[in-house]
């Protein structure tokens, strides 16, 4: 009697868990596909036309909001990859020099903490033409600056790029300095005595040894893109015109401007597919460091 | 012999720690000097926002429309935090943010319950029991914590309208626990399974139920994991915007969505200061749980970026 216990119990445990992952993940995921073949507007409708099947994936391709929505990604993701950079550096210095090490975590990590909102917000603020940091500083005599940044369609992807460097910067610096303590301390001294340059010690020894930290980040980072919406919302909103939209931003549109169900699952599932895209390369990874760690 | 390892190991570290002392003798060399002042220079970067945010919410209009923008107040006045909390309008209401900030927490309340029970039971069946199909459900859930809400929105919209809590309070802490569960089910199975399996099979023989060495030896072992994931929750749900304002009906939206509404929608002229004292109202509780036990919060970021 126990015996079978022992093997039910924790089945009837996991019983609520499977079935959200049933109906919310995997159920839900099949819906929002099926309904990205349908003709729905605003309330679902769910005879499909199978001689137009694609109509709604023929229409987002032809979309410029879509392909500017991919543009901006593809920006996005460069831009933001600075906070890679950044956050490496930030943590090689913090790791290097100990003085002050808990401050300067404790400050570089700080904007993590807060909303994206609040983000976009205080950046809109800073870059405000008129009473901003661009008026500020046109009174120190700097009259050639321009943070105007937000109300041009052509830089206003820079302004939520800096603000997102901003936020997440720090949150690379913290898996780079976890990446940087778990590197044998005896290179240091090693390379010390074969008198190698310290530029030379980072990019041709300790990078290297790090290239799983910085294809983890990279990948955050990818997947931390596509999610991109609040940012983008308080910033611009979209604005100028279509200038800021993003895959994230298109599909809320299509769904609550638009009211086009079927239009907003089609570009839903094209989100995921460029969500799988990202997320092969980790399943990857984790199975190969798995593999390693077992092989040890 | 057991003697003599702890000798060396004690000359070990005499040795170690006068190397770091004379390491730290060695004093201020021209490089720790440049990368101290590059390290200052980027902090403050880091630090500007805050203090503009905060410097903007302690003026008045007049002073603001001057455009000195890293200028302290002239006339230090808290009217703008006062009137962000109890009067601002947000859409057609005019009650300030606290209506907000009651939501945020009446969400938070239950939305922590929920998917911290639901995430560590799972967590605990599936580190500690013997189910065949775990690793596939493991990895299912691996899967399932990158999908980006917009992909399953519209189908939760009408699960939640049909189980009749959208639009309620209820309703956004079950998305919001939803959305969270395979992340923080995935940190608590990670964290359970470096528990000894010797452990684990005394306690069958001892008792052999399943509840009763939850309650009893994995809760009381729990207490560090369910800080960090304590704090990831607080934060990820306090500073989400798009699961408030999907699910969220007309007056029970959280105080982030309450915070974009008034900033965006604001009707005549714009008052940057209420903004900002706004803005800094709805930052100030994660603010400070992070200046407070930052070290949890960083074990928390990491372990739902990694294992996530």
């Amino acid at each position: 009697m126990t015996i079978r216990w022992t093997r039910i119990a924790p089945q009837i445990a996991l019983t609520p868990a499977v079935a959200v992952t049933a109906v919310a993940f995997v159920g839900s995921i099949l819906w929002t596909i099926y309904l990205s073949f349908t003709r729905s507007r605003r309330v679902p409708d769910y005879a499909i036309d199978w001689t137009e099947w694609s109509r709604q994936y023929d229409r987002l391709f032809q979309d410029a909001g879509w392909s500017t929505a991919l543009w901006n990604l593809v920006t996005l993701g460069l831009g933001s990859a600075l906070a890679i950079v950044f956050g490496f550096i930030l943590a090689a210095m913090i790791d290097r020099e100990k003085r002050g090490e808990a401050l300067f975590r404790t400050v570089f990590l700080y904007p993590l903490a807060v909303s994206l909102i609040v983000t976009g917000v205080a950046w809109r603020w800073i870059l405000n033409p008129t009473m901003g940091l661009e008026a500020t500083l046109h009174r120190w005599g700097w009259e050639w600056v321009d943070f105007n940044w937000l109300a041009q369609g052509d830089t206003a992807m820079y302004a939520i790029i800096l603000a997102s460097i901003w936020q997440s910067s720090g949150f690379y610096m913290a898996l780079m300095i976890a990446g940087l303590k778990s590197i044998n301390s005896e290179i240091w001294s090693a390379a010390r005595l074969d008198g190698v340059s310290l530029p030379r010690l980072y990019i041709e020894i300790i990078i290297p040894m790090m290239k799983f930290t910085f294809l983890t980040c990279a990948i955050l980072l990818s997947l931390g893109v596509i999610k991109a919406y609040d940012i983008v919302l308080a910033m611009t909103n979209g604005g100028p015109g279509q200038s800021t939209w993003v895959p994230a931003y298109f599909v809320i549109n299509a769904l609550s401007q638009k009211q086009n169900l079927g239009y907003a699952s089609a570009a839903a599932v094209m989100m995921l597919g460029i969500t799988l895209l990202v997320f092969l390369p980790l399943v990857m990874l984790t199975a190969w460091q798995n593999g390693r760690r077992e092989a040890r | 012999m057991t003697q003599l390892d702890v000798t060396e190991a004690a000359a070990g570290a005499t040795v170690v720690r006068n190397q770091a002392r004379v390491r730290r003798r060695k004093g201020l060399n021209g490089r720790s000097i440049a990368v101290l002042v590059f390290l200052t220079m980027c902090a403050l970067f880091f630090c500007v926002p805050l203090y503009v945010v905060l410097t903007t919410s302690l003026k008045t209009m007049e002073e603001i429309r001057q455009g000195q923008i890293f200028a302290l107040p002239e006339t230090w006045t808290l009217e703008a935090w006062n009137f962000a909390w109890n009067d601002a309008c947000s859409g057609i209401t005019c009650e300030g943010l606290k209506v907000g900030f009651w939501n945020s927490v009446r969400i938070l309340v239950p939305s922590l319950i929920l998917s911290i029970t639901l995430a560590m039971v799972t967590g605990y069946a599936l580190a500690l029991w013997e189910v065949k199909w775990a690793g596939t459900f493991l990895f299912l859930l691996f899967l399932c914590a990158f999908v980006p809400l917009q992909i399953i929105m519209f189908p939760l919209i009408a699960i939640t309208r049909t189980m009749g809590v959208y639009g309620t309070i209820m309703g956004v802490a079950v998305v919001h626990s939803v959305m969270a569960m395979p992340v923080l089910t995935l940190i608590f199975r990670n964290f359970y399974k470096d528990i000894p399996r010797e452990i684990m099979n005394a306690a069958i023989m001892d008792s052999g139920s399943f509840w009763k060495i939850f309650v009893e030896i994995i809760l009381p072992m729990s207490g560090n994991i369910l800080i960090v994931v304590l704090i990831l929750q607080i934060t990820n749900v306090w500073n989400d915007y798009l699961v408030g304002v999907t699910f969220g009906g007309f007056n029970t939206q959280p105080m982030t969505v309450n915070l974009a509404n008034m900033v965006t929608v604001s009707t005549g002229t714009a008052t940057y200061n209420v903004d900002m004292a706004a803005a800094l109202l709805t930052a100030i509780p994660p603010l400070v749980i992070y200046f407070m036990v930052g070290k949890f919060f960083v074990a928390g970021i990491t372990a739902g970026a990694i294992k996530g």
